[in-house]
């Protein structure tokens, strides 16, 4: 595509070209290669996944309940079966045991507390 | 039914928690207890002369398990109306008094891991308790007491358990 621009009173002949590296404007006699832009790159936010071990175990309330008595303490080893949290809920209590061997890395309810059925109570590693 | 019969032990509940092979409708009975309890750990008084079991319970859902502990209440209470004319009252969730003053109470316990692995019922029914300390005597009763006579606890233990029977036959259906 030919054009002629007036500037100021001077007057340019501009050709328009596309090319494959790119657009070529030629001015007079000057060449100008426009590159074609670059496809962005898009970098996609990583996905943070929480750093935690597989070995991870949460504990939870079957139902809801008042916490009423905790059985153990941070940082205890547990064995399978061994009492966790008792749990006065329906006009029953429920013994809260663990459902495998390991250690208690946290726990997340105090005594009297009243947790949510699914609520986690302890975090076992 | 099996029956596990003690002259003495800590706490039957205690005992049907411990037990190594737990069948449904197992009872374990005892002629007294050193440290029977209710809900929250509070302490029942069970000297010789009372009525004290608990039974194993087929595993079932947690709704269940919860009418099955009410119901409990309303089986002692048609007992003791029915067999020995008495008016009682159910104190929900799980007490049952005669004028004014407790006379039975129930507990379930459940152990859950995974899904409920152990579920037992306690029943502390004041039978042929003959007195009762001076603390307690203004808030508890006996059929003894009340009736002026001893009563068959053998008898009453079989039909509370035949009759909770019945009513988990109707609630699981």
């Amino acid at each position: 595509m030919k054009l002629k621009l007036k500037l100021k009173d001077k007057e340019y002949e501009v050709e328009i070209s596309e090319k494959e590296e790119g657009v070529k404007v030629k001015v007079g006699e000057k060449e100008f290669i426009f590159e074609k832009e670059k496809k962005k790159e898009v970098s996609t936010p990583q996905l943070s996944f929480e750093k935690r071990s597989f070995s991870e175990k949460e504990i939870k309330a079957p139902i809801a309940g008042t916490v009423t008595e905790i059985f153990v303490q941070e940082g205890d080893v547990v064995k399978k079966g061994q009492k966790i949290i008792l749990l006065s809920a329906m006009k029953m209590e429920n013994e809260i045991i663990s459902d495998s061997d390991g250690k208690i890395q946290k726990i997340l309810v105090k005594k009297e507390q009243k947790v949510k059925e699914g609520e986690i109570l302890v975090v076992l590693k | 039914m099996q029956i596990k019969k003690y002259q003495s032990a800590s706490s039957t509940q205690e005992l049907a928690k411990k037990e190594k092979n737990p069948k449904p409708w197992t009872i374990f009975w005892a002629k007294e207890q050193k440290v029977g309890y209710g809900r929250k750990k509070t302490a029942w008084f069970s000297p010789k002369g009372g009525l004290y079991f608990s039974i194993i319970l087929p595993k079932s859902n947690i709704e269940d398990l919860q009418t099955l502990t009410v119901l409990a209440a309303f089986v002692t209470a048609k007992i003791i109306k029915e067999d020995f004319k008495l008016e009682p009252f159910i104190k929900l969730p799980n007490d049952v008094w005669v004028n004014g003053k407790k006379i039975a109470g129930i507990l379930t316990e459940n152990v859950i891991g995974k899904e409920i692995k152990l579920s037992v019922m306690g029943i502390g029914l004041n039978t042929n308790v003959e007195k009762f300390s001076k603390e307690l005597k203004e808030t508890a009763t006996s059929l003894k007491i009340e009736l002026k006579k001893t009563v068959d606890d053998e008898k009453i233990l079989k039909k509370i358990v035949n009759g909770l029977k019945e009513q988990l036959k109707t609630i699981s259906e």
